[in-house]
């Protein structure tokens, strides 16, 4: 229970618990209905990647405003190069784009020693703009045989009755805690964004260690990307446009502080669930939907201070 | 006993930082089982120098050899594992990671499942735990409390006792003494002989050049980047260095008392 | 050897790298344009563009010179626009401009008093903002409808908040060349630049020294949001209509015109004349595409590369004319 407190995403834990609490009062028929709940849960699921990898990124002390784009270009890459190589080599180069803007960003950020925060600004915008370069404006959908292919369906279809994709972020959730918290590669990612030079000065090698953040940020957009289209192939080039925002929203509103060093991949998990559960009951108690940006941005700023608060009371110098 | 070559030599060593000219022209040679006592002024390169040691930067021009072997390639992994510990002022823990996460940092002993390389918790916990006893952390101060909450002196204690469990071939430390009891800094000095004793290098930087003086069997003093003095302790004594060092500070004018 | 005796300039200069750029792109630019780039009319246009990205530049430019960013100056542009258009078509456009100035100010205020008081960073506090308050103007605009209709698009202050031209030129040029001259008078010249640029050098020292620098913070996100609902309003004013996505993006053009115009994100060395390059740059190359063709696609794209590359020839500039 102590190192459940103690852990950063206990800021989170309570904002969901008070928030399913507000919605219950306020809305009982229409949040807990198989519609709201079966969108809020698949929604969080591919947010949740996204903002896991955000996390990872924020906890080296850097931030990465390049995973809408890049989750918008592997969905688009798979689905536009599926008819030539197939539907397991197009999801191969999918994650391998992905990966390629990922370890791009981490050089310029390591060996360039630019700010993070304008290179993955460039990227954004670089890889938004490849977007609608390559596919000219307008996008195909996925044909019927595609559709139907053993590896879409294991990463868009379902399993007693539950989404593929909530089935992954659970994996996927577990080997990236055991990573971080549990083996050397994550004890020098904590200690990186910690204090980088003391790291440094004890032999690990900060940068291999960033550029790693980078590319498993990136991975795990393009692969929430390609999640999304194999549940539902169609898309458009504005595929992930805001969603760094929300990634960034979540994974703060999870306890991952700016100051590097600390988080949480449960935290991140959970801060999307905040997200995308407001989106949706928005929608269930039909209000117009220019409200969602504005109310994730008030939990945003009241979790980051909550959050910051918390950190301090815990006595943490941040 | 010191053996006759050296296990470290630098070479014409000039380091600039943009157009600050940090080190100039330095030589100098350092034998294992040798106590090095390495003192100047603020600002003389101490620090320096001993980074490029380390590894943490590497020089602009001329020339480092370990072992009679040139250094290529400077990195402080490499300089870790050629077996030189560090202990340094300001950097050297990390404020979210717990005591025992900061001893084993870059080489965390690890239980292998299924292939993949796992943090040995159970280890890391014991061994850390045994050595700040040793150093007298109190029983409060678990190892799994994050560094963050020690004192000064406890974080000292932990570089301190993290440095001599990994010792190998160098220990190079850089103020020790720093925040320490008096008590504390007797067994420090104690451990900087014992370790020359075993065979080690050891070099110390201060301040307090009487304190090195009794321990070390050399003295290096630097000044504005450069070495300026180079004596066994057996030909200068204390206050004759002192003398060296002060001759060659900043000059300060002298007012008259108001 | 002329270029080593450079080196103290470009240290103490390094926006004089985007003014080469600048000067090489409009040459290369007007040579390879066919006339369709140099005439006046497209270069009136750029130069309206400019005004507003350089209006906005210059506040975020301040903010970066203290340290911090402020993201949400799309959103507050927006606001700052569709409050002028409410008001303009019911009083006079001067006090709607007022209206607009104070609502950015407040927006401002709001960013400042959250970073400032809370001490959280303020990426994350103007992200929220930016996110809020581009919801608010949403919302706005699909209710009501915020333009101003042809007949009430004359008079004299109509037409000098952006409502027409003078000598050929948009009058939100003028304001910028206006709004250029103070700032940089305050920032060279007045104490609270001085304080500004230490505070961003170093918190810490200009608060041992006595610099107020919650107030300097607070003082520039203000003047930011000004700055910011201003440009809105010029625009809104060229426009005459506005809708809810007014500004969206700008932001970001807003600080990589900064960057690019030799800006430390760090903090503490700006240079104005250089973010108003930086956006100057921006609108040609954006100018540049459309008039020869190319697809529009293509320029954002080729804005994602140039922020980067300019980030690292600014970086490569300033560690040359370090070097001895």
């Amino acid at each position: 229970m102590k190192q459940l407190v103690r852990g950063q995403g206990f800021g989170a834990i309570i904002g969901v618990a008070v928030m399913l609490a507000v919605f219950t009062l306020i809305d009982f028929s229409g949040w807990w209905t198989i519609q709201t709940i079966s969108n809020v849960t698949q929604f969080t699921a591919i947010l949740a990647f996204v903002a896991m990898g955000q996390a990872l990124v924020i906890m080296t002390k850097e931030i990465d405003l390049s995973v809408g784009s890049v989750y918008g270009l592997a969905g688009v890459a798979f689905i536009t190069v599926e008819p030539a190589l197939g539907v397991p080599a197009s999801f191969l180069v999918a994650l391998g784009i992905a990966a390629l803007v990922g370890l791009v960003q981490a050089i310029a950020v390591v060996k360039g020693e630019l700010p993070s925060m304008i290179v993955t600004l460039g990227g954004l915008f670089t890889a938004r703009g490849i977007i609608y370069v390559w596919t000219g404006g307008s996008v195909h959908n996925f044909s019927p045989d595609a559709r139907s292919h053993p590896l879409t369906r294991l990463l868009g279809g379902e399993l007693f009755g539950i989404e593929a994709a909530i089935l992954w972020l659970v994996a996927i959730a577990v080997i990236l805690s055991l990573v971080l918290w549990a083996t050397p590669f994550g004890n020098r990612l904590l200690a990186t964004g910690g204090s980088r030079e003391s790291a440094e000065s004890r032999g690990v090698r900060t940068d291999r260690v960033k550029i790693a953040a980078f590319v498993l940020c990136s991975l795990l957009a393009g692969f929430a990307g390609i999640l999304t289209l194999c549940n539902q192939p169609q898309t458009h080039v504005t595929l992930g446009e805001n969603m760094e925002l929300e990634a960034i929203a979540a994974a703060v509103i999870g306890g991952c502080l700016l100051t590097g060093g600390r988080g949480s991949i449960l935290g991140a998990i959970l801060g999307a669930l905040i997200v995308v559960s407001f989106r949706y009951e928005l929608i269930a108690l039909g209000a117009p939907s220019s409200w969602y940006i504005t109310f994730v941005g008030v939990v945003l700023i009241t979790a980051v201070i909550f959050n910051q608060k918390l950190a301090r009371f815990l006595g943490h110098s941040v | 006993m010191t053996s006759t070559h050296p296990l470290i030599q630098v070479r014409n060593l000039d380091l600039h930082f943009g157009a600050f000219h940090a080190l100039k022209n330095v030589s100098v040679d350092f034998h294992a089982g040798e106590l090095i006592g390495l003192v100047g002024d603020n600002g003389a390169g101490k620090t320096t120098l001993i980074r490029v040691l380390c590894g943490i930067y590497a020089p602009s021009s001329g020339e480092v050899f370990f072992d009679g072997k040139k250094v290529e390639k400077f990195h402080p992994k490499l300089a870790i594992d050629q077996g030189i510990e560090t202990i340094q002022q300001s950097v050297g823990l990390c404020d979210n990671l717990s005591i025992a996460r900061n001893f084993y940092l870059g080489r965390e002993p690890v239980k292998r499942i299924l292939g993949i390389p796992f943090l040995d918790f159970a280890r890391m916990r014991e061994k850390s735990t045994r050595v700040i006893r040793q150093f007298g952390l109190r029983d409060n101060v678990s190892a799994d409390d994050e560094v963050e909450r020690l004192s000064g002196g406890e974080r000292q204690s932990v570089k301190i006792g993290r440095a001599v469990e990994f010792k190998n071939r160098v220990v190079i430390m850089d103020e020790p003494t720093n925040h320490l009891s008096v008590r504390e800094r007797e067994h420090v000095n104690e451990l900087a002989v014992q370790l020359k004793e075993q065979g080690l290098l050891v070099i110390y930087i201060t301040h307090d050049i009487f304190q090195v003086h009794r321990l070390a069997d050399r003295i290096v003093i630097m000044e504005n980047g450069e070495k300026v003095a180079d004596a066994s302790t057996s030909s200068m004594t204390a206050e004759e260095l002192e003398e060296v060092i002060r001759q060659g500070g900043r000059v300060v004018e002298k007012q008259e008392a108001v | 050897m002329a270029l080593s005796a450079a080196k103290p300039l470009i240290r103490r200069h390094t926006e004089l790298g985007i003014f080469l750029i600048g000067a090489v792109l409009i040459v290369l630019f007007a040579t390879t344009s066919d006339g369709k780039w140099a005439n006046l009319f497209n270069l009136a246009t750029i130069l309206q563009v400019t005004a507003t990205l350089g209006l906005m530049s210059l506040g975020v430019a301040l903010v970066i010179g203290t340290g911090e960013i402020d993201i949400s100056v799309g959103s507050t542009f927006g606001m700052g626009a569709l409050t002028y258009l409410w008001l303009a078509a019911q009083v006079d456009p001067s006090l709607a401009a007022v209206a607009a100035i104070a609502v950015g100010a407040a927006i401002g205020l709001f960013n400042g008093l959250l970073v400032t008081k809370t001490g959280t960073p303020s990426l994350i506090i103007t992200l929220g903002t930016l996110m809020i308050f581009r919801g608010i103007a949403i919302a706005l605009t699909e209710g009501f409808s915020f333009s101003i209709p042809y007949a009430g698009r004359n008079g004299w202050t109509y037409f000098l908040l952006g409502g027409g031209d003078f000598l050929r030129f948009n009058t939100a040029l003028y304001w910028l060349i206006a709004v250029t001259i103070i700032l940089m008078a305050v920032l060279k010249a007045m104490p609270f630049g001085n304080r500004l640029l230490a505070v961003g050098g170093s918190a810490e020292s200009a608060h041992s020294r006595g610099v107020r620098v919650d107030r300097i913070k607070l003082t520039t996100f203000i003047l930011c949001g000004m700055l910011a609902a201003f440009a809105g309003t010029l625009e809104a004013g060229k426009l005459g209509f506005a809708d809810g996505s007014m500004g969206r993006l700008m932001e970001l053009q807003a600080i990589a015109s900064c960057v690019l115009g030799g800006c430390l994100l760090a903090g503490g060395r700006i240079s104005l004349p250089g973010a108003l390059m930086g956006a100057f740059v921006l609108s040609s190359i954006q100018s540049y595409l459309v008039v020869t063709g190319v697809r529009p696609q293509w320029f954002i794209l080729i804005l994602g590369l140039i922020v980067v590359a300019a980030a690292y020839g600014d970086r490569s500039l300033r560690q040359w004319a370090l070097r001895k």
